[in-house]
């Protein structure tokens, strides 16, 4: 594919990120108007418009960016990883097992804030990736999509009776968790942001520096090892990656499905499989995903929001049926 | 309900190795798998055993030889205890194991797959939407439920199935788009669980992970009814099954309306799946656990219907008595069991599978 073409679109990706970042500022039961909401973030000002836009919608914003990029990122990392188009952290429960992190520090632990409880995310989906792979990969045939899938959803299906288990016999821990568990942008302060910046550093970081070496692996264990690779690091930094990504966007958000399917599909579709071009194609338009879906839930039901998770369910699915339905994907 | 209708006084020596010959009141006879036939009779022994000890355990015990009084409608102090509330509860929970155990082996059949079960194909999280839907905005009456549910269970089957067409139906995207839609119905759940108050949120959380508590005979009711409907159709299921193993040539050849015949069968697993969610939420797993226990007992080909049915109802009601007892004083939900047994069992399904498509043995 050209190099015009790429950065072509990366620019095109750029603007609409943009323009969702601008949408994200301006929308919500407040309409302000484009203009102020450039007046308030440059000059200032201590209008209630300003304050709106810089105390609820600025963090919202910027914690959307950080989840999208993340989710999307590691889903990039995953489907590399496991060479299995179907990988994604909410469907794998990579997810669901960050979320009963959550919930274990909240009801056992007694921990109440985020930058406690983002160890235990991080546990929880390490732990969940990893038995869900393996569960996958074991039998003939390998982590085929529908084995993987499967293992996902018995995984899911496990975490979320034992979450159930838990806040079914603890009402205080059910009131805390009851908003956080559906993904959501809503109601999050900055403490968040400088919370779980440096842990997104880390995982893209770590993801970035093996950009080539998912592209060896697209080409199969084999050939990446005659190329130099050491497969197993890679799968083993890329599971780190992916994991720290997740746990972070999940300690920040709650649970987000779809978003870590549908945007790689959608990256590679326009700058073809390098991992260079992917990995920041993702980063942008997973926040362009996010972002989108949170003002479409912001004003279908007003004045009620419809929280995130729910929209990139709505829009992700449609993906999943077109991406199934093509039949390379089921031989595979 | 492996029992093959043959020609009357079949001779001795063209009996199939396993099955004896029954002969009711000298007119027909029938071919009964003896396995099969020895272990539906303990299957039954014991789910009757396990309901004394059901009724016996709880909060108070309640000596067997009073409990017996109780279900037999002999005066006795422990009528309130035994006949107004474990009874009632236990009745629910044969009835729901019993309807998901016939609709996995129904769909199983179908599909040819012991992975294809009601909750991984988006039944149940489709029945599950619509009744906490109704539930938010204000529909509390129990009656109603079932009929949502169905609605429900019946339109997300519907979808993956039109999702899931394509020159023929193919198992694995059946099973990835009921996955996918099972994810995306989930999340719709949980939209409206945010948007309830906070009672009606406990309630349909407690009621999403499957549970019999405060259930009775107001849900089981409407249950039996649709339970006793489905007998005729399950005996036409039982016969259509043998259909059904056909491969699609071989069944074209002998003039069978194959697609029909799956179709009825499925159309029926969903509904008794529906019900059953409605009545007691969707409790995991049961669906895929019951078919496939009952097989490797009875060491059948098929499926056999009857002993997933007496499997299913076990299943529930030895959930039910651990989510009882196990945390007592606090009740959990069954379906928190079921699934915490059933998950493992479904990824060992998985570990053990033999070909690509995830398609265990």
């Amino acid at each position: 594919m050209h190099l015009r073409r790429r950065t072509g679109w990366m620019a095109a990706a750029t603007v609409a990120l943009l323009l969702a970042v601008l949408l994200s500022l301006a929308v919500g039961s407040r309409e302000i108007p484009p203009s102020q909401v450039l007046d308030a973030l440059l000059h200032g000002g201590t209008s209630q418009n300003a304050e709106v836009v810089r105390s609820l919608r600025v963090p919202r914003t910027v914690i959307g960016i950080m989840v999208g990029a993340a989710l999307a990122v590691a889903g990039v990392v995953m489907q590399g990883v496991t060479r299995n188009p179907i990988a994604e952290p909410g469907i794998l429960g990579v997810s669901q097992g960050a979320s009963l992190g959550v919930v274990c520090a909240i009801a056992y632990a007694g921990v109440g804030t985020l930058s406690g409880y983002v160890w235990f995310a991080f546990a929880g989906a390490g732990a969940a990736a990893v038995a869900v792979y393996a569960v996958a990969a074991r039998g003939r045939g390998g982590a085929s999509p529908v084995k993987l899938a499967l293992a996902g959803a018995a995984m899911n299906a496990f975490l979320t009776s034992i979450v159930s288990g838990v806040l079914t016999t603890d009402a205080q821990t059910l009131d805390t968790y009851r908003f956080w568990q559906v993904g959501s942008l809503s109601g999050r302060d900055t403490d968040i942001i400088a919370m779980i910046w440096p842990f997104l550093a880390v995982g893209l970081l770590l993801v970035l520096a093996m950009a080539r070496g998912l592209d060896a692996l697209a080409l199969g264990e084999d050939i990446a090892k005659g190329l130099g690779q050491n497969v197993a690091v890679l799968r083993l930094t890329g599971a780190l990656g992916a994991t720290v990504l997740t746990g972070a966007a999940v300690a920040a958000a709650g649970p987000i499905a779809f978003v870590g399917l549908a945007v790689p599909h959608l990256a590679r579709a326009l700058v073809g499989t390098a991992h260079r071009w992917v990995l920041p194609m993702a980063a942008l338009l997973g926040p362009v995903m996010i972002l989108v879906s949170d003002v479409v839930g912001r004003i279908v039901f007003p004045p009620s929001e419809v929280p995130v998770a729910v929209m990139t369910a709505l829009i992700g699915v449609p993906f999943l049926v077109a991406l199934v339905r093509r039949r390379s994907v089921v031989a595979a | 309900m492996t029992a093959t209708r043959t020609a009357a006084g079949a001779p001795e020596r063209v009996r199939p190795a396993g099955y004896a010959v029954v002969r009711p009141g000298g007119r027909g006879s029938f071919l009964v798998h003896r396995r099969s036939l020895a272990v539906t009779c303990v299957l039954a022994v014991l789910l009757a055993a396990v309901c004394v000890a059901y009724l016996c355990v709880g909060e108070s015990f309640v000596a067997p030889g009073e409990v017996v009084k109780v279900v037999f409608g002999q005066p006795s102090p422990d009528q309130l205890v035994v006949g107004e509330l474990r009874e009632p509860r236990l009745a629910l929970g044969l009835l729901v194991g019993a309807a998901f155990g016939v609709s996995g082996a129904l769909i199983q059949t179908v599909a040819r797959n012991p992975l294809a079960s009601p909750d991984v194909i988006g039944v149940t999280h489709g029945a599950g939407a619509v009744t906490v839907a109704a539930m938010t905005y204000g529909v509390t009456s129990y009656s109603a439920l079932p009929y949502l549910s169905i609605t429900g269970g019946l339109g997300a089957a519907a979808l993956v199935y039109v999702f899931a067409w394509r020159r023929g139906l193919h198992a694995a995207r059946f099973v990835l788009i009921g996955i996918g839609f099972s994810v995306a119905l989930s999340s719709v759940t949980q939209l409206f669980l945010t948007k309830g108050d906070y009672l009606v949120a406990q309630q349909a959380k407690v009621w999403l992970t499957g549970s019999l508590n405060g259930r009775g005979y107001a849900e089981a009711r409407p249950l039996a009814n649709f339970v006793l409907l489905a007998v005729p159709c399950a005996l036409w299921a039982a016969r259509a099954q043998r259909t059904v193993s056909f491969d699609d040539d071989t069944a074209t050849a002998l003039g069978i309306r194959l697609g029909r015949i799956r179709f009825g069968l499925v159309a029926l697993g969903v509904v008794l799946a529906s019900v059953a969610t409605g009545a007691a939420g969707p409790v995991d797993f049961v669906a895929l656990l019951a078919p496939q226990i009952a097989r490797r007992l009875t060491r059948t080909a098929q499926i056999p219907l009857l002993a997933s049915a007496l499997t299913g109802a076990l299943v529930v009601v030895v959930a039910d008595l651990l989510a009882r007892k196990l945390f007592s004083p606090t009740e959990l939900p069954v379906g928190v069991m079921t699934a915490a047994v059933g998950a493992p069992y479904l990824m060992w399904l998985i570990v053990r599978s033999r070909s690509r498509s995830g398609e265990p043995s």
